[in-house]
């Protein structure tokens, strides 16, 4: 068995602590390379797993109403017929809507509950079961999530706010209580609230809904009460559990950054790239390759010490960009960077990022860059050490 | 056990070497005299195989060295060649102990071996306390010496000195010629390129070979 040439690592490691700032320099711009596009995959894993538990809560079925090309609240008749397709379990019209709250410079989600209707949300059954909507009603309260609660603490009044109706009127509604959601995203944008208090506040017709949400006992046969649905409402569009899926998965690739991770890397490999080539190996690391060869190194001797020097450079730079990487997404919560991700910021305020090791991932980014690296370092070095030693010592 | 046949070497439009004839034995002390440009660095390079010849064989052993493949060369050296070299080639920031010791660091040697045979070169050498100590930060002599060290920790069949006494004062080069002395005891083949007079009347020397315009008088 052939035992590791412990000399040759030293060696290695010597090497570059002697050129300490060019080492350093490498290290400084490969560890922040390696920092910035970890912090993206992560809060993008974390964005990507916040948004697929949400999803995994929207109802099978939406039906919207349209009009003019535009989206109108739909008729609460619809409710009947569409109970009757063959395969419907359940039709549960929603009123809702989103309510600007300027200071905070957000939207949340206003939702109209009626107690006495089967809940669409697991979370909005449970507040359902604990908190009496009657009596909401009646003391014009709400129910916010956690993190409404901690924006409407911060921004506006601790115990209440005062809602502005198309009219201009106030609509004074006092917060009753908190509730937590399985998702941060939900818990942080929603605010419960009596089904007449939201017609109030956003101007509603009570014989219109915003939509209407269905349960299907097969899930098989959401495709065939869809185009039911379609025959018999054909001003009506539909929107399946799948359908908001992809079209959440196709914003959020182009937003989380997904393009600018990819022209990141390019520009910033790219820089590394250039960095080496252009410096190339310097007259003393060129003199030194000769002395080595001049004593007795043949190239694969010289070749080998190389790797090392950059597998320890780029191993090195790569964890510590990982880490600092890890600590700046899930301690700080990545500050400045999650905003680039966020582009749907007015309408989901801040979130914790949900911890995601997406093993694969770094992987890839491993092998993306610390063999081009590896590459760009010994290529210079093989053609310095395949000429003849007196003619690189000359 | 060294025979150069016929060797040419031409840089460029320079013919620094023209159709030299050199042998050396096993056991034999040559000394390479000649004005600068003369040929002996070039010389000593080609016998040393850190350069081909244009023309002409460089043959140690029995081997054709200057037909060898780079890496076989390499290996070459390593075996049986201790050079001397004029400007050191010392690597300036690395210690007298990883100095001395890299030439052998890609046969991966057993550590304490390599330890022993340091410390008996330092001693012989005089340099015991230095060991240590960062290469730039010690007198031109005593990194001649680190070259010495070097040079011997193969424990080389050939020795090859290209000015080894160049840039040391009067009793420093004598400590060489004692060494020297040694080394020629052990049987070692050893050329000396200089242009030091203190070589040209030593008694243990076999031959001066004259240098001129590239060839051997």
């Amino acid at each position: 068995m052939t035992r590791t040439n412990h000399f040759l690592i030293g060696f290695a490691i010597s090497s570059l602590l002697r050129r300490g700032s060019k080492s350093f320099f490498t290290f400084f711009v490969f560890s922040a390379l390696i920092s910035l596009l970890s912090s993206m995959l992560f809060i993008s894993s974390s964005i990507k797993k916040e948004l697929f538990i949400t999803l995994e809560s929207l109802p099978q079925i939406t039906v919207q109403q349209f009009q003019a090309g535009r989206h109108t609240n739909i008729e609460l008749s619809r409710v009947d017929k569409l109970l009757k397709i063959n395969g419907v379990q359940s039709a549960i019209p929603r009123v809702w809507g989103y309510y600007y709250f300027e200071k905070a410079g957000v939207n949340f989600s206003v939702i109209g509950i009626d107690q006495f209707d089967k809940q669409y949300k697991e979370s909005f059954e449970r507040v359902v079961q604990s908190v009496d909507f009657d009596e909401l009603f009646k003391n014009s309260s709400m129910v916010v999530g956690e993190g409404v609660k901690r924006v409407l603490t911060q921004n506006y009044y601790k115990n209440y706010f005062n809602f502005i109706k198309p009219s201009g009127e106030f609509k004074k509604i006092d917060i009753a209580s908190t509730f937590v959601s399985s998702t941060s995203l939900s818990s942080n944008d929603t605010i419960l609230m009596p089904k007449e208090l939201v017609l109030e506040i956003f101007g509603m017709n009570a014989k219109r809904a915003t939509d209407i949400v269905l349960k299907v006992a097969n899930p098989d046969e959401i495709p065939t009460v869809v185009t039911k649905i379609r025959n018999l409402f054909p001003d009506s569009r539909v929107i399946t559990n799948s359908d908001l899926r992809a079209s959440y998965q196709n914003i959020f690739d182009y937003k989380s950054g997904l393009f600018l991770a990819l022209f990141i890397i390019s520009t910033f490999t790219f820089f590394m790239i250039i960095y080496d080539r252009a410096s190339g190996v310097s007259s003393e690391e060129k003199r030194e390759v000769g002395v080595l060869k001049a004593l007795g190194w043949r190239i694969d001797d010289v070749l080998k010490l190389k790797f090392y020097e950059a597998f320890a450079l780029s191993s090195v730079s790569f964890l510590t960009g990982v880490t600092t990487a890890l600590f700046f997404v899930y301690t700080f919560q990545a500050p400045i960077l999650r905003d680039v991700f966020m582009g749907y910021s007015r309408l989901k305020p801040a979130f914790d990022l949900p911890f995601v090791f997406d093993f694969q991932t770094l992987f890839l980014l491993f092998l993306l860059t610390i063999p081009l690296y590896i590459a760009a370092i010994i290529i210079p070095s093989w053609r310095v050490a395949s000429m003849s030693a007196d003619e690189v010592m000359r | 056990m060294i025979e150069c046949k016929n060797l040419t070497k031409i840089f460029k439009d320079t013919t620094v070497l023209n159709q030299v004839n050199f042998t050396c034995k096993k056991g034999e002390l040559i000394v390479l005299k000649g004005a600068s440009g003369s040929g002996k660095s070039t010389l000593l390079s080609l016998i040393a195989g850190l350069a081909k010849p244009t023309s002409g064989e460089v043959i140690v052993e029995a081997k054709q060295i200057s037909k060898m493949a780079d890496n076989f060369v390499s290996l070459y050296r390593r075996e049986n060649i201790g050079f001397i070299f004029q400007k050191y080639n010392l690597i300036s920031t690395l210690s007298v102990y990883n100095n001395i010791i890299t030439p052998l660091i890609p046969s991966n040697p057993d550590e304490k071996k390599l330890n022993t045979r340091v410390d008996e070169l330092l001693k012989m050498l005089f340099m015991e306390s230095k060991k240590d100590m960062i290469v730039k930060n010690l007198s031109g002599g005593e990194q001649q010496r680190v070259v010495i060290a070097r040079a011997l920790i193969n424990n080389p069949s050939i020795i090859i000195a290209d000015e080894p006494t160049a840039n040391l004062d009067t009793k420093l080069s004598l400590d060489f010629i004692e060494i020297v002395k040694k080394l020629k005891n052990k049987n070692r083949a050893i050329i000396i390129a200089t242009h030091d007079p203190l070589f040209f009347d030593l008694d243990f020397c076999d031959r001066v070979v004259e240098m001129r315009d590239g060839r051997c008088f």
